[in-house]
């Protein structure tokens, strides 16, 4: 991660390339495949989190006019942008974020992504490009499909002009492959928690995802989880030896309390072996031979981008292939979309017979959580587990 | 020889007030006391864990005396060390209230504290399911406190002062201080502080009962604020369906102490066992 961040430094300052900012999920293997460097906010503002200087930086946002009820990777980086701090230079000495000279989102995830980048562009005087998903589908058909594709068509001419070369789709197939085989090794090493005990557990995932986020589509992501996936196969102890639960997450982490959320599992021997979050990055119908159509197609399948039916049933299957004694829903105050606990998914699960709980709480703004009341329920629902 | 017998301690380290209890290996009720919740909190809990010169408490120094045992709940449980054992309140008002009730049949407690609400299904003798409010404290003990506050009121006036109230309104905010600020208003209308204090337990029993929704015929009143305040007993009535009972439970407000001292005494007496 640190050859990233020093890479995007070093290329925003000496102009050796385009910087790219791209959403999470948004199509990076386009942007790769035109020679940009990408950087992804949504990657600083869990930085941001974890670091806990969005307590900082999320009020000046507020004070700006963004509400504290929306996205707090946006109101978190927003404010640091304006207070011109990043977590980056206590990390790796780096001065500022990279300066983008294009914006690219996609709103497969939720629209608060759209304000986000469309306040960047005007900041910086920028292209922003959005590629505009249908949302919340019970599947995805050939026009859904079609109609993204298009929007990708549209967005390589307009990144061509950014970019100052012509797009070549062997490049994106090169790309595409490095991507599939980075994301595939990720997925089995997600599954190596269904291993009793599990070897890794949901906090050590939310470190090991950071390739899989900013580096999908290079060698760098291939080689860490080629080694990555031999290092966890071949752990000679469990993440936690003496397991007594297992727990299915859903919902975002909560970056500021990974240390001591993780500590109070850890307390309980409980572990949490599976997650809706880790497994967001897991998209296996990337296809060489459909670059553009298979890259639509795995974009729109993600879990947030589906309908409640869709969910129910992919939770349903998790917890089964991952033995989880229950779930816990996270449902974080600033991440609507990211919480599955709004619409009596919670009850439908309960009614299959897999015990749950909500807590309260958000991805970075911990105004939002209470340590102590997480902790209540939290443990209250492991003593039933027990 | 006559089999020593021991002291089972069980303490509810509120927000508001720690509650002490203490059982004989039979499971009776033989001490109880209670005091407010100050700081350091590790002194106010020996000092409530003194007894009395003809039962004295079962700490030397911060070491737990031969045949005396200690579990802690609430929300102090995990700052304090001189203790055998630690629960939840969850697990503690069910054992405490299973305990005295001793119920077959599924039933639910409700559980009104001073800083949060939680509501535990039980059946088939464990717990469910259970919710707590969500994070402000409409709901809670802490509401009706600040509009006693507000009012100029004591807390033990407020039931008996509802008794008078001749007319139904509204207090619609989630929100505490909000809920002040409607206060004020409906008091510069010139309403009635009685249909006001009303409004406030009709208040504290709709936040309480939208949590989840309650499918047993028998409903549990434990803890202090439902020991304190009868009125909240007549409004949950009203709301709950006809075929529901509601009880408040034995020695409401120790309940999370009775069920903290079972929970030593059970564990102990399987490790005899085993």
């Amino acid at each position: 991660m640190r050859s990233v961040f020093l890479r995007l430094d070093e290329v925003s300052r000496t102009k050796q390339a385009k910087v790219a900012w791209c959403t999470s999920v948004g199509p990076a293997e386009i942007l790769r495949s035109l020679g940009f460097e990408v950087f992804f906010p949504e990657n600083h503002g869990a930085l941001l989190g974890a670091s806990r200087l969005c307590m900082e930086t999320i009020p000046v946002a507020n004070a700006l006019g963004y509400s504290p009820d929306i996205c707090s990777y946006l109101t978190s980086d927003i404010g640091a942008y304006l207070k011109n701090i990043t977590p980056l230079t206590k990390a790796y000495g780096i001065k500022s974020i990279p300066k983008p000279d294009v914006l690219v989102y996609n709103t497969n995830q939720c629209k608060d992504v759209m304000h986000w980048f469309e306040y960047y562009a005007k900041e910086f005087g920028v292209p922003v490009f959005g590629i505009h998903s249908p949302n919340h589908l019970p599947e995805v058909n050939i026009s859904h499909i079609r109609h993204v594709v298009e929007q990708f068509k549209e967005l390589i001419v307009g990144l061509e002009k950014v970019a100052g070369r012509k797009w070549d789709e062997k490049k994106l197939v090169n790309v595409l492959v490095l991507s599939k085989k980075a994301t595939d090794l990720w997925s089995e090493v997600l599954a190596c928690a269904k291993a009793k005990p599990s070897p890794i557990t949901f906090f050590d995932a939310c470190i090991y995802m950071g390739p899989i986020v900013v580096l999908r589509g290079t060698q760098a992501a291939v080689d860490f989880y080629e080694q990555l996936l031999e290092f966890v196969r071949n752990q000679s102890t469990a993440a936690l030896p003496e397991e007594k639960t297992r727990i299915y997450w859903d919902g975002m982490p909560i970056w500021g309390r990974l240390r001591s959320l993780s500590d109070l599992f850890k307390t309980h021997r409980s572990s949490i072996v599976a997650s809706t979050y880790c497994n967001s990055w897991i998209f296996g119908d990337f296809n060489a031979e459909d670059p553009l159509g298979s890259m639509a197609h795995a974009y729109l399948k993600i879990f947030i981008n589906r309908n409640d039916a869709f969910k129910e049933n992919y939770i349903r299957k998790l917890v089964e292939d991952f033995s989880a004694d229950g779930v816990i829903f996270h449902e974080s105050k600033t991440c609507p979309n990211n919480s599955n606990s709004q619409y009596n998914l919670p009850n439908r699960l309960r009614k299959k017979g897999i015990p749950t709980v909500t807590i309260n709480g958000d991805l970075c703004d911990l105004r939002c959580f209470s340590d102590e009341q997480a902790a209540t329920i939290i443990e209250a629902f492991l003593e039933t587990l027990s | 020889m006559k089999k020593q017998s021991n002291i089972f301690w069980g303490v509810d380290c509120g927000s508001s007030e720690i509650k002490v209890v203490a059982l004989d290996d039979a499971g009776k009720l033989i001490h109880k006391c209670k005091t407010r919740t100050l700081f350091p909190l590790a002194d106010h809990v020996r000092a409530a864990l003194k007894g009395k010169a003809s039962f004295p408490g079962p700490l030397k120094g911060d070491e737990v005396k031969a045949g005396h045992f200690i579990a802690i709940t609430g929300y102090g449980r995990t700052h304090i060390d001189f203790i055998d054992e630690r629960l939840t309140e969850i697990k503690s008002h069910y054992l405490g209230v299973h305990h005295q009730l001793n119920f077959e049949a599924p039933y639910t407690i409700i559980d009104i504290g001073g800083q949060d609400s939680k509501i535990i299904e039980v059946a088939d003798g464990s717990v469910k399911r259970f919710v707590m409010n969500r994070k402000c404290a409409a709901g809670t003990g802490a509401f009706i406190e600040e509009l006693a506050h507000r009012l100029e009121l004591k807390l033990g006036d407020l039931s008996k002062l509802e008794k008078k109230h001749d007319k139904k309104i509204a207090l619609n905010s989630y929100c505490t201080v909000f809920a002040a600020t409607e206060v004020i208003k409906i008091l510069m209308n010139g309403e009635k502080v009685e249909n006001l204090i009303h409004a406030m337990y009709e208040s504290v029993a709709k936040r309480v009962l939208e949590m989840t929704s309650i499918t047993t015929d028998t409903v549990v009143l434990s803890g202090g604020v439902a020991e304190y305040h009868p009125a909240l007993h007549g409004v949950l009535r009203e709301r709950l369906g006809s075929h529901q009972e509601l009880i408040l439970a034995p020695q409401a407000q120790y309940c999370g102490a009775i069920g903290a001292a079972l929970f030593v005494k059970d564990n102990l007496q399987k490790e005899q066992n085993s």
